[in-house]
């Protein structure tokens, strides 16, 4: 008797379970899959969005919560996170499937693991209800290569690329060529150089120049020129050097050599599209030769084979150093009196080729408000939106707005070069293991700029590890 | 001490046939034994704790040592088992090996020299002074220090532009501009001197209790006979503290092999490869490319390293510290 209820118990209880299972699976179903956008969706109190600090100008968005309430009637909640917390939080929100936030912030190293989570947007830039400023938000006023590069994917094969990335962005050319749309293009960084114009537009600097090497100095457009004039300027004895390096391990050393991969006629996203590295070529020695030349050279300062970006941003605020490469915009401290900043795209050897990487503002696929984070993201992320935000140092993603900014802008020098360099930027690989890569690669270059190995045999070595770690995710 | 134990275990032996014999009337003392109610109370009282330290330590454990045998992706997709592929990989690859050895090397250097460093402080500070208890109070600073905010001054200390130590190296004569951490050797010092100055403290608090509450008798006696100071060090200060030490070195050993921060922060495993501990290896595969069954696969062979590990070390040191083995 007592087995018998016990077993009209525990058939009640697996029905109920299952019952439950099947309501939270249909649930699940209904606010995760990707049904038809709607104009008339239920307008939430609030919206949720995960984002970074000063790596993407956390201050830049966070001064546009007041106007996105005015403007929608809803509170746009800003969680900030520094790089690594965040990307913990990021991949561990769809590990768990989560529909906490509704936007989430996305660095492009991340977007090929992350892209299946991401809410396609074609449909809902082909909308016409929910783009009221504009046909699909005007993203062909983006730069077309920033754009492609952030946001299009091929969901079931995020390795590939759009086969053509100079054209103007349009949805459903997009959506036509197997492709879609992931994100809205936030903050775009590239390698731009950052020098002291006060000490380039200096007569005697000038006239030493020119008794020293017979010509007149002006801004490195070639690497050669660069490695002479840091020469040049090189004065220990007066706390003077001429240019950094970003020789530390880490995802910086990596970039660095992807611009002079780039620039010397190589493949600066370091991996093909059927996962194949291509960074140990001849193209690929010169550039590390001549990183490690530099590094090595005394016309950066001590300390640069252990440097990181937030180093040599230092290094050059500080007056250390007479030029820089770098990702954004750089003050000088007040101990350099007098001292002005200009800036000009990177060098270039047979071709031009910055890394660049932007991030983007992606709708999550569990969200249960997908369209009004849409329309929060396409808000966010228009001219009018970042043309504000260039107040608080944004990276534009857009044409326009780049146009218009005037030259009685006080960064205007420095976006004129962004704008410049991000139309000839270069990205990385799409792997869905990129950090791995970027981790090899980034010991091959620290190991050829301290002396430790040869360009070529560091590079070997890490193409041959890089080669193992893409076979063993399977590419 | 077998003298008084024999009795003991008689005690307890009789009380078990006791109890299982069903004659709960008297203890050997004369209480009552006590009821099933009353012997369960305790553990009623500390099962929400206990099954919250089984939800916090054993599941997690149990999800590592699944995980390492699969290749589950950390968002979806289809995994599946793979076998002893993820402790092959984490065995056999060159840069785990190094990344294994360099850890025990730092950690037995680093726990060795503090020990020693440790015990020389706990000597001097050992006597009961105004002027030790102040002493005391500074050591307990650096331990105090988060290890990732110690690690940010240390960087900023070295930084060989603007940093303390290459002004001051210059005033006495040396190089300037030495990039300590831009060279393994040097790196590796550093490494070891900053874990020094922030866990020596740890070890000479412990050795100074330990010293502290050891009997006065021994030293007395012995002074008595005239001993030296060394002889009274050798003979009695030391063989009484070896309990302590050992209290202390098997601590900090499984504390120093938990050390992470100061090696991201410092050198993030440079240059080149030569300070990857195998914690900051794991933080890279397992959060940063979230290869999480690789990761699973590296931490379980770094805990039975370490379980196979300590008991041996326990048992070295265990037995130096049985008065009777000595």
């Amino acid at each position: 008797m007592i087995r018998s209820l016990d077993r009209v118990k525990r058939s009640r209880i697996v029905a109920g379970l299952g019952a439950a299972l099947t309501v939270t699976l249909l649930a699940t179903a209904c606010t995760g899959g990707s049904s038809a956008p709607s104009a008339a969706a239920a307008k939430p109190a609030e919206l949720r969005m995960l984002y970074t600090t000063d790596e993407a100008n956390s201050a830049a968005v966070a001064s546009l919560v007041p106007q996105f309430k005015e403007k929608f009637g809803i509170d746009l909640k800003i969680d900030n996170q520094p790089y690594d917390a965040l990307q913990q939080k990021v991949f561990s929100e769809f590990a768990s499937s989560s529909s906490y936030y509704d936007i989430v912030v996305v660095d492009t190293p991340w977007a090929p693991a992350l892209v299946q989570n991401l809410e396609p947007l074609s449909q809902y830039l082909e909308n016409g209800a929910l783009n009221p400023d504009g046909p699909q938000s005007n993203v062909g006023d983006f730069i077309p290569k920033v754009f492609y590069d952030t946001a299009v994917y091929n969901v079931d094969s995020p390795i590939k690329r759009y086969p053509d990335p100079t054209a103007k962005p349009d949805a459903s050319a997009i959506k036509n060529a197997g492709f879609d749309v992931y994100g809205m293009p936030v903050q775009s960084n590239v390698a731009v150089m950052a020098y002291r114009s006060d000490l380039f537009n200096d007569p005697a600097q000038k006239a030493n120049f020119k008794a020293k090497y017979g010509k007149d100095l002006t801004v490195p457009k070639t690497w050669d020129d660069y490695a002479q004039v840091a020469e040049f300027f090189t004065q220990p004895d007066k706390k003077l050097y001429g240019t950094t390096v970003m020789a530390g391990v880490g995802d910086w050393a990596t970039d660095d050599f992807k611009t002079l991969l780039a620039s010397q006629g190589g493949d600066g996203t370091l991996a093909d599209q059927n996962g194949k590295p291509t960074f140990d070529t001849p193209e690929g020695v010169q550039a590390l030769d001549y990183y490690a030349k530099l590094a090595q050279s005394g016309h950066v300062p001590p300390g640069s084979t252990s440097a990181d970006w937030g180093t040599t941003a230092e290094s050059f605020g500080s007056g250390l150093t007479a030029m820089t490469i770098n990702y954004h915009d750089l003050k000088l401290g007040d101990n350099v009196k007098g001292g002005t900043i200009g800036y000009a795209p990177v060098p270039i050897a047979k071709a031009a080729g910055p890394h660049f990487g932007t991030w983007m503002l992606s709708v999550n696929k569990n969200s249960k408000n997908k369209e009004w984070a849409y329309q929060a993201v396409s808000w966010l992320t228009a001219a009018e939106q970042q043309t504000t935000m260039t107040a608080k140092s944004l990276h534009p993603s857009r044409t326009s707005v780049f146009a218009s900014i005037k030259s009685d802008n006080p960064l205007a020098p420095f976006y004129h070069t962004l704008g410049k360099s991000l139309a000839e930027g270069v990205g990385r690989a799409r792997l869905t293991n990129y950090t791995e890569l970027s981790h090899e690669v980034a010991v091959a270059v620290n190991k050829a700029a301290t002396g430790a190995s040869s360009p070529s045999d560091a590079l070997k070595s890490a193409s041959d590890k890089v080669s193992a770690l893409l076979k063993s995710a399977g590419y | 001490m077998k003298a008084t134990a024999a009795p003991l275990d008689a005690t307890l032996t009789v009380d078990a046939s006791r109890r299982a014999d069903g004659l709960a009337t008297a203890g050997p003392r004369g209480r009552k034994p006590l009821t099933w109610k009353k012997r369960s109370t305790p553990w009623v009282y500390m099962a929400p704790a206990m099954f919250v330290l089984l939800l916090m330590t054993v599941a997690p454990a149990i999800f590592i040592f699944y995980s390492a045998f699969r290749n589950d992706k950390i968002l979806g997709g289809v995994g599946k088992f793979v076998g002893l592929d993820n402790f092959i990989t984490a065995v056999t690859n060159a840069s785990v090996q190094h990344a294994f050895l360099i850890t025990f090397g730092f950690v037995a250097v680093a726990v060795i020299l503090e020990m020693i460093l440790g015990f020389a402080l706990a000597l001097p500070l050992a006597a009961q002074t105004r002027a030790n208890k102040v002493g005391a109070a500074l050591m307990l600073l650096p331990f105090a220090v988060t290890p990732a905010v110690a690690a940010m001054v240390f960087k900023q200390l070295l930084n060989p532009n603007y940093g303390w130590l290459g002004y001051y190296l210059g005033v006495f004569g040396f190089p300037k501009g030495v990039d300590l951490l831009g060279d393994p050797t040097s790196a590796w010092i550093v490494l070891v001197i900053l874990d020094m100055w922030q866990w020596t403290p740890f070890i000479a608090l412990i050795l100074m209790a330990g010293l502290q509450s050891l009997p006065g008798e021994p030293r007395e006696a012995a002074m008595v006979d005239g001993a030296t100071p060394w002889q009274m060090f050798r003979h009695i200060t030391f063989p009484a503290m070896v309990p302590f030490i050992a209290i202390a070195a098997v601590l900090r050993t499984i504390q120093a092999f938990k050390t992470f921060d100061s090696f991201k922060i410092l050198t993030g495993g440079g240059p080149g490869e030569s300070t990857e501990i195998i914690n900051l290896g794991i933080f890279r595969v397992g959060l940063q490319s979230f290869n999480v069954g690789l990761a699973c696969a590296l931490g379980v062979v770094f805990l039975i390293i370490l379980s196979l590990l300590i008991p041996f070390m326990l048992r070295i040191i265990g037995r130096r510290a049985d008065p009777e083995e000595m």
